[in-house]
């Protein structure tokens, strides 16, 4: 097989793990919503069967409605992103806005995040020019840095991603910050040759600096 | 050792879950206490030792299987239900060869996890001398 089709099915196959990966935090995070509204109807249920109607008692069952409502609300924004996510894939190439497609993927990884003790902060031009082209993959990409950042970084340390629009491009940096650990437990998921690959196909640029700041560039149209 | 004595610790990031958890296992008669990380967990257990305890495997910083392993190692006794939304069989056969007492999913029945609960008190009083 030739070496750039080799390349090819990776890339495809490393898009493929990303997308699991999103599915599995996902997945996780839906259940601890499950599991919380589950107690708490579940409470309600007990301290009805004890028959418990005091006025301290309804104030509780307030509180628990309310925290109830605020599952659901926090549920249904992880399930929008999901959606949103899901279908940056109808097409290959499409017109949207970069700010809500790294969003919802931050929104995704956030779990994953939070697990390593890792704060990821959102620093976007607000009016950035929408682009046209591949949303799935710059997903991918953006995913690809940040995972890197992740598997490397010590707890307690925060990754920045920012956005920026500049001549006829887009710009996004990736800025970690913290110490880097002594020894990373894992691979890193996606390898350079990939990244670069998955950046040629966007018809863009990827710069990794000295400071372990990562800067792509990207065109407005893809094409 | 009386079951309504049964001390349970719950290790839980999710403090919603952890709370509303410990309040329905009270009105079952066992005593709760909570730590929301594992190093909480494992710094409470110097200071009172639960008899079972029901632990989640996701957390920030020391993650669950962490845990389990040291618990096993200072006070071998206590019984540990792992209580995950996560789980794969890999995990579940790694949390039995440390012994865990058993692996249960979210959102668990609350009868259900009462009876492990009670179970795995059992067990501990048939392995203590």
């Amino acid at each position: 097989m030739h070496s750039n089709d080799r390349h090819e099915q990776e890339l495809r196959l490393l898009q493929l793990h990303f997308i699991g990966k999103i599915l599995a935090g996902f997945t996780h995070e839906a259940k601890n919503y499950l599991a919380i509204i589950n107690e708490s109807v579940g409470l309600m249920g007990d301290m009805v069967q004890m028959g418990k109607s005091s006025e301290k008692d309804l104030s509780e069952y307030l509180q628990i409605i309310r925290s109830v409502e605020d599952q659901i609300k926090k549920a249904n924004e992880q399930f929008r992103a999901l959606n949103r996510f899901a279908h940056r894939m109808d097409t290959e190439l499409s017109s949207f806005n970069l700010n809500e497609s790294i969003f919802e993927l931050i929104a995704l990884l956030t779990r994953l995040a939070n697990q390593k003790k890792i704060t990821l902060i959102k620093n976007f031009q607000e009016d950035l020019p929408s682009l046209y082209s591949n949303p799935s993959l710059i997903q991918f990409l953006v995913f690809s840095v940040l995972d890197e950042g992740l598997l490397k970084l010590e707890k307690d340390s925060r990754i920045t991603i920012e956005t920026a629009g500049v001549d006829q491009a887009v710009q996004i940096k990736i800025i970690p910050e913290g110490n880097v650990l002594e020894q990373e437990s894992d691979v890193p998921s996606v390898p350079h040759e990939i990244v670069e690959m998955a950046i040629k196909q966007l018809h863009g640029n990827i710069v990794r600096e000295g400071g372990g700041e990562t800067l792509i560039v990207l065109p407005l149209t893809a094409s | 050792m009386k079951q309504a004595g049964i001390k349970v610790l719950i290790v839980d990031d999710e403090v919603a879950l952890a709370n509303t958890l410990a309040q329905r296992l009270k009105m079952r008669d066992l005593q709760v206490q909570i730590a929301y990380n594992g190093e909480e967990a494992l710094s409470r257990l110097k200071q009172e030792e639960p008899d079972v305890m029901v632990l989640d495997l996701r957390m920030p910083g020391m993650d669950g299987m962490d845990v389990l392993k040291e618990v096993k190692k200072t006070h071998p006794h206590i019984q540990v239900i792992i209580l995950t939304g996560h789980g794969t069989d890999k995990e579940e056969e790694e949390a039995k060869i440390l012994g865990g007492f058993c692996f249960l999913k979210k959102p668990a029945e609350i009868e259900t996890l009462a009876a492990k609960i009670k179970g795995a008190f059992s067990e501990k009083c048939a392995k203590t001398p």
